[in-house]
């Protein structure tokens, strides 16, 4: 009866002037009777575009575009952008595997921009699209309004997606047929709709998950806790470290570690001295295999900055070097793979998650029933008084050595802060934590020129001959570079002392009183 | 923004069937297109199943904006909207000069809800009158359907000497062969003698008579959505082929 309607939905992706879209998000698969019958006087008619296809729904390791309110799909070479509120986005081009900041410029591309450049797009699920033209007509089979429906599939569920495209002069019927649509979507609303109906089961993951502690808690239990649920944080990580998708996936690991080696090192006297020795020693083990390649990862991401930082001529030797570290990388990366992939390592990451489940396994030290809130506060109070002891004797003649101990123990107050910080009230630390963090920041960049400078002289000397002579280039641009990085580490040494009068503001030290030592004294 | 008349002194020629069809080919071409139904008899609405509006028929509607942007209504095709107007209407050229001028309230009304047009077509009515005159004086292109018989030629005669009397550039003049029997001797002949009187004024061009061309009134849509493979279909994109790009295509 309709002989003309094999044009329809033929539609090119430009948009079309003068129209609006709104995009609408259905459990399950939507039936057109349904929506005839809430159309009384229209006909609905929904055909078949094309066939079938596969899709892959992209998104960071810990899901940022869903934390967003965005579906970003990658379909037949194109990807496709959804979001709340907005008009659905298309852009012909790969997603997977990508950065955002290598997508060719783009409708998709621009709307990505605040995306994490560390963070490489992956598949985080897959499934089936397959795509329908909606045509609402009237008596004189005339289309009033027009839409796009995505039934989409996957292993774990099914949804539809319907976008409606609003004709100029037939804003009535559209009305209409919107408002018969939105009464079709029940329970979960807008995107989370999508993730809910499709991938049910779906868990984003979580760099720092929340810990509940209760105040009176053993310390041990806590302790266990925190080390139990990174160990899980840690193993999370792996698979995305030997598929070299981006270089967060090592650095959560290491992070996820070096927070489990802070608790047993920290919570002193919680483990017996045996156990406490134990793990430091097994959990320096596991971290010790990652060390070079962070390193290099570093350094490969800073490229940019290291070119910036010295004159064009010195470039080529600049280019040598990240040439060879690039090499590094890749030898570390199989070293480091084969190893997370042997049966060895699985076993033992198996062992110490089952024995950090409950204290059963754990041997317990003399601190270990001391109530979390008491036994927190007189750590926390300690290391801040340690800190404070440190920061307030340094002048500029006071060794650089004495800088990167406060380092090391802002980082250990900071740790103990956030392992606690369920304990205590949130805006007190967070006004505590703020400066905290500005000083950190300071000290981390004075530590990072230092060890930087370390890492050139190193590899200076590694490139060198037995007669201790380097290539010429490569000689130039480490010297050129070290003497800037050295400029650099001074300023940021000048910067402490004011970094610090600032976190020790009267402020801060009534409220780590008043938090953390209003018992005694 | 280029404005098209469809133009013709003499009724049932295919005026309606070339703007439809123009207006289609324009709109699969890219462009942003408004169809203006102004002929009464006319019925390129119709072809486009859009009612006509009779809130549409007085003379200040063409300067009421608002009331003018609301009557547009968008067809089934991309980028192919369709003024339903279906008036005689004398200060036609006013909004036609409007529709030209980038900061008239009319063109900034357009622009703001997403219709820039790039071209304009015209479906004019079959009469010389004062709206003529002025679609004339307005358009950039005037594109003339002339069945190839005796009278045809006297009407086109008129047509030009119309031309001729006001001063009007003939050059704006787009003639083609409409409803052509290529088996009647009389429409090779007529062709023949016509191009050799006014070699500049006719396009390469012919349109056929086709029964693909009557079937849209059964349709209700432009011959290509229907008979994409007809010489009718065929026609009307070498038509479109030869005004917009001078490309004569060999039929």
């Amino acid at each position: 009866m309709q002989e003309h309607k094999k044009t329809r939905g033929g539609s090119t992706e430009r948009g079309m002037a003068g129209s609006s879209e709104e995009v609408f998000f259905l459990p399950s698969l939507m039936g057109t009777s349904a929506v005839e019958a809430a159309l009384p006087g229209f006909s609905v008619v929904v055909e078949q575009v094309g066939v079938a296809r596969p899709f892959a729904l992209l998104d960071c390791h810990d899901q940022s575009l869903r934390a967003k309110g965005r579906v970003l799909i990658e379909s037949g070479g194109a990807l496709q952008l959804l979001q709340k509120e907005q008009r659905h986005l298309s852009q012909n081009c790969a997603g997977k595997g990508r950065f955002v900041q290598d997508l060719p410029r783009g409708p998709v591309q621009a709307a990505l921009s605040g995306f994490p450049e560390l963070r490489a797009f992956m598949q985080i699920g897959t499934g089936e699209i397959e795509e329908k033209s909606l045509t609402v007509l009237d008596e004189l089979q005339k289309t009033q309004v027009k839409g796009t429906i995505w039934c989409m599939s996957s292993p774990t569920g099914q949804m539809t997606i319907v976008r409606l495209q609003q004709l100029r002069g037939y804003e009535r019927a559209y009305q209409k047929v919107r408002a018969a649509i939105a009464d079709m979507s029940v329970g979960e609303q807008g995107i989370q709709a999508f993730y809910v109906g499709l991938y049910p089961d779906m868990d984003a993951y979580q760099a720092k998950p929340e810990i509940k502690l209760g105040k009176t808690e053993p310390s041990i239990e806590v302790a266990a806790d925190i080390i139990h649920t990174y160990l899980k944080v840690a193993r999370q990580n792996e698979d995305g470290v030997i598929a070299d998708i981006d270089t967060e996936f090592l650095h959560d690991y290491r992070v996820s570690l070096r927070k489990i080696r802070s608790v047993v090192s920290l919570f002193k006297g919680v483990f017996s001295e045996d156990q406490t020795a134990d793990l430091k020693r097994v959990f320096s083990d596991l971290m010790a295999p990652t060390g070079r390649m962070r390193d290099l990862d570093v350094y490969l991401l800073e490229k940019d900055m290291y070119f910036n930082l010295i004159p064009h001529n010195l470039h080529p030797g600049l280019q040598g070097m990240f040439d060879r570290f690039q090499k590094e990388r890749g030898q570390e990366l199989s070293r480091l793979s084969r190893r997370l992939r042997s049966i060895d390592y699985g076993a033992s990451m198996d062992r110490l998650i089952e024995m950090f489940d409950g204290i059963g396994r754990l041997k317990a030290g003399p601190n270990a029933d001391r109530g979390a809130y008491d036994y927190a506060c007189t750590l926390i109070w300690k290391r801040y008084r340690k800190v404070c002891k440190i920061a307030r004797s340094i002048t500029d003649d006071t060794p650089d050595e004495t800088v990167h101990d406060l380092r090391i123990d802002c980082k250990k107050l900071r740790y103990l802060m956030e392992f606690f910080a369920p304990l205590f009230d949130a805006k007190g630390f967070k006004t505590i934590l703020k400066p905290l963090k500005k000083l950190q920041d300071n000290l981390g960049l004075f530590n990072d020129y230092s060890v930087q400078q370390e890492a050139l002289l190193a590899f200076a000397f590694q490139q060198s001959n037995a007669q201790g002579r380097v290539d010429t280039q490569i000689g130039l641009a480490v010297g050129g570079l070290i003497a800037v990085l050295d400029q650099r580490q001074k300023s940021e040494r000048n910067r402490v002392i004011t970094s610090f009068q600032h976190f020790d503001s009267p402020e801060t030290r009534t409220l780590f009183r008043s938090l953390f030592h209003h018992k005694k004294e | 923004m280029k404005i098209i008349a469809c133009y013709s002194n003499k009724g049932g020629v295919g005026k309606t069937a070339t703007s439809v069809n123009l207006a289609y080919a324009y709109a699969q071409a890219g462009k942003q297109v408004l169809l203006c139904d102004l002929d009464p008899q006319g019925a390129s609405g119709f072809y486009f199943r859009v009612k006509p509006s009779k809130k549409l028929t007085d003379a200040r509607f063409f300067e009421d904006v608002e009331r003018f942007t609301k009557a547009i209504r968008a067809s089934d095709f991309e980028g192919l909207d369709v003024l339903p107007a279906n008036l005689t209407f004398r200060d036609f050229d006013v909004f036609l000069s409007r529709m030209r001028n980038k900061r008239s309230r009319l063109k900034k009304a357009l622009v703001s809800a997403g219709s820039d047009y790039d071209v304009i077509i015209l479906d004019c009515p079959p009469n010389f009158s004062t709206l003529s005159e002025n679609i004339f004086k307005a358009a950039d292109e005037i594109v003339v359907p002339v069945i190839p018989t005796t009278l045809s030629e006297r009407t086109f005669d008129q047509l030009v000497s119309f031309f001729e009397e006001h001063k009007l550039r003939k050059k704006k003049l787009r003639a083609f062969f409409s409803m052509v029997q290529k088996r009647k001797i009389l429409h090779q002949e007529t062709m023949e003698s016509m191009r050799k009187l006014y070699p500049k004024r006719f396009l390469q061009t012919t349109v056929p008579f086709a029964a693909d061309i009557e079937k849209m009134g059964q349709h209700r849509a432009p011959v290509s959505t229907y008979a994409e493979r007809s010489v009718a279909c065929a026609a009307y994109r070498a038509l479109f082929d030869e005004l917009e790009n001078g490309v004569v295509s060999t039929q």
